[in-house]
């Protein structure tokens, strides 16, 4: 019961949420310490910074590409399963999917070399959860409406059935730094440490019942399909065993497995800064060049064969002599035979969604009085354009490996800077979960406090259960210049 | 210090809350809804030439007893609302024949008969579909059967041969049932 419960709140994220992990409201919010993240060769200015653990860095992301929670939900009085029919199972097709991610920062300091002050290095911890289940469409459709009937003769593809979830614990360490005054790149060392990894991609096969041969039907299967899954069978022993608590064993079962405990990985990211001119910027990341090396607590499942039948077949006079009562047993034997489900726990490598992101700059403005007298870089001979051009505006594409090829987003954005206090930035994003995402960010410097609030798909907050993507980052740093 | 964060937490929260809205969202109609797929397989084929009809004195021909458990299997038979049983017949021999089909139960008992009288050389494929449930016989009979009885008995004599170039009987059977998955 306890493991059909977990299944449905899994299930219950994914069909609440699809998301990408695109962060292009913080991805070149050079203010905001944790824009390190998303490129690691984003231009810095701070002497120090450090994050107030666990909120520091908070981010919530969920969409889907195809139906909504309003969608199904809604109290509209139209028959639910007419709802089902029409905006599921006749709308949505096995690229639409349905996903979440979520990160927690444990810290994140960073620091400007003390002999090198080109160099700024920053490290931490960050946890991060990310499922992505695509949307089965034919295996839907053939529980929903069953291979009889008008489906007779349809091609049912189980190569619909794709998915990728982990829950990992991320080390991390990067360095920063200022080649030229117009170049500055970056890179960052991670180690994977996994609490539970699951997948089910690179299926292939079908289902099909047709007229059959020498029966009125025949049903054929063909099928390549396999679910990996690391880590995942300890914690439903838990669940499952009445005579454990959950409450206590899986806090514990986490914290060994996010320290180390669990299966390893390695991965790096890289990026750059680079002025064109003193008023154009190009710069670029790739992130999450890794794998995990999953290698305990494993349990995998195969299904692999063909397996072709027309019923229980007697030709006569071949088979007269077989008195045999169990032919349907041995039916079934046989199917089983040809396309066995088997269960191993064999080690595979998981990688780790890479990411990419690049976008193109031009500040303008004049910046004022508010920038004078700002102590906002620790560079004396030329600070950071920014530092005098109060306005941004530029393009971004994001890009991520997905089980079913990539995933992009286009994103234009306007930055406004008011001296060193406050910076806003609005996006207006397109992807495959909307056309109409709006964000806004928000960051916001007191002295050496820094706060940040960067949400996604404003509009959709008008109902939000209509919505197909939500995102909400914030956290909060203290931040030092110079000598301040 | 402690203030400061406290305040633009609970002004960020604030600013998302007076933001957000939602229309009303009636989570139990997940209740509703209704999976009734419809499941078709082939279950029986039995073949037979003229000339091992012919080789064993008039009467039955074939007689076999097979277990056959899928309907009442626990899952099955829980989800069944409905099913129709489909029965082909051709016969190119030059016997009038019958055959039939027996459902029995768990103990072996005959809890329903189809019965198939069936002339020789038939011009064209006889059928037969045959309801259980709502608007035919009783489901139970497909949810207790536990084994089918199949025979085939030869009314004519054993001697003549048809014209026809492959004389043979063929019996075809399939079933496409309705169930209730949620």
């Amino acid at each position: 019961m306890k493991r059909i419960r977990l299944f449905l709140y899994i299930s219950l994220l994914g069909v609440v949420s699809v998301c990408a992990q695109n962060k292009q409201l913080l991805y070149d919010f050079v203010e905001i310490p944790q824009s390190l993240m998303v490129n690691p060769g984003v231009k810095t200015s701070e002497k120090w910074h450090t994050g107030v653990p666990f909120i520091s860095g908070l981010a919530f992301q969920a969409g889907t590409s195809g139906v909504t929670v309003n969608d199904l939900f809604a109290n509209d009085g139209i028959d639910f399963t007419t709802k089902v029919r029409e905006r599921v199972l006749d709308a949505m097709t096995h690229r639409d999917d349905f996903s979440t991610t979520s990160q927690i920062e444990g810290f994140n300091v960073g620091f400007r070399g003390k002999n090198r002050p080109d160099d700024y290095y920053s490290f931490g911890i960050y946890g991060e959860t990310d499922i992505i289940v695509y949307w089965p469409r034919d295996l839907a459709i053939l529980a929903f409406e069953g291979n009889g009937g008008a489906n007779i003769g349809r091609n049912f593809d189980l190569g619909d059935v794709s998915l990728r979830g982990e829950m990992i614990n991320v080390f991390q360490f990067g360095v920063n730094r200022k080649v030229s005054n117009t170049l500055t790149v970056g890179a960052r060392a991670k180690l994977y440490s996994s609490v539970f990894q699951f997948q089910s991609i690179g299926n292939s096969g079908s289902f099909r019942t047709t007229q059959g041969q020498d029966n009125i039907y025949v049903s054929t299967i063909t099928a390549d399909m396999q679910l990996q899954t690391a880590g995942v069978k300890e914690i439903f022993d838990i669940l499952d065993d009445d005579s454990r608590s959950a409450r206590e064993e899986l806090p514990l079962l986490f914290a060994k497995r996010v320290l180390f405990g669990g299966n390893l990985g390695l991965g790096f990211d890289a990026g750059f800064s680079y002025n064109l001119n003193p008023q154009t910027t190009i710069t670029a990341s790739i992130l999450d060049v890794g794998f995990i090396y999953q290698s305990k607590d494993l349990q995998n499942y195969t299904l692999r064969g063909s397996a072709s039948t027309e019923g229980i077949t007697v030709f006569l006079p071949e088979d007269i002599n077989n008195v045999n009562n169990d032919l349907w047993q041995d039916l079934v034997d046989d199917i089983e035979e040809s396309l066995p489900f088997e269960e191993n726990s064999e080690s595979y490598i998981s990688l780790r969604p890479v990411k990419a992101y690049g976008s193109i700059r031009y500040d303008f403005g004049e910046g004022g009085n508010g920038f004078d007298d700002c102590y906002c870089s620790i560079y004396r001979d030329g600070g950071s354009n920014r530092d005098f051009y109060p306005n941004s505006v530029g393009g971004q594409l994001y890009m991520i490996k997905r089980p079913r090829g990539i995933q992009a987003a286009l994103t234009g954005f306007y930055q406004r800077r008011f001296g060193r206090v406050l910076s806003l930035k609005g996006t207006y994003t397109v992807d495959k979960y909307s056309l109409t995402n709006i964000g806004l960010g928000l960051n916001l410097q007191a002295g050496p406090i820094n706060f940040y609030v960067l949400a996604d798909n404003l509009l959709s907050y008008r109902n939000v259960a209509n919505s197909h993507y939500a995102s909400l980052q914030f956290g909060f740093n203290i931040i030092s210049w110079n000598g301040n | 210090m402690k203030r400061l964060f406290l305040r633009l937490l609970t002004g960020s929260a604030l600013f998302c809350i007076l933001l957000s809205c939602s229309e009303e969202q009636d989570f139990d109609q997940f209740d509703d809804l209704s999976i009734t797929p419809t499941v078709a397989s082939s279950v029986f084929y039995l073949e037979s030439d003229e000339e091992t009809i012919n080789a064993v004195p008039a009467g039955p021909f074939y007689y076999q007893t097979v277990n056959f458990d899928a309907f009442n299997e626990e899952y099955v038979a829980e989800r069944l609302l409905e099913g129709t049983m489909i029965y082909e017949i051709e016969n190119t021999t030059s016997k009038r024949l019958q055959i039939g089909i027996e459902f029995l139960d768990e103990g072996g008992n005959v809890i329903d008969v189809e019965l198939f009288s069936i002339e020789p050389n038939l011009p064209e494929t006889f059928t037969r579909e045959v309801a259980y449930g709502p608007t035919g016989k009783s489901l139970n009979i497909l949810t207790a059967t536990d084994g089918l009885r199949i025979s085939g008995n030869n009314q004519s004599d054993t001697n003549s041969v048809s014209n026809a170039s492959e004389p043979k009987v063929i019996l075809r059977s399939a079933a496409e049932f309705l169930f209730r998955l949620k």
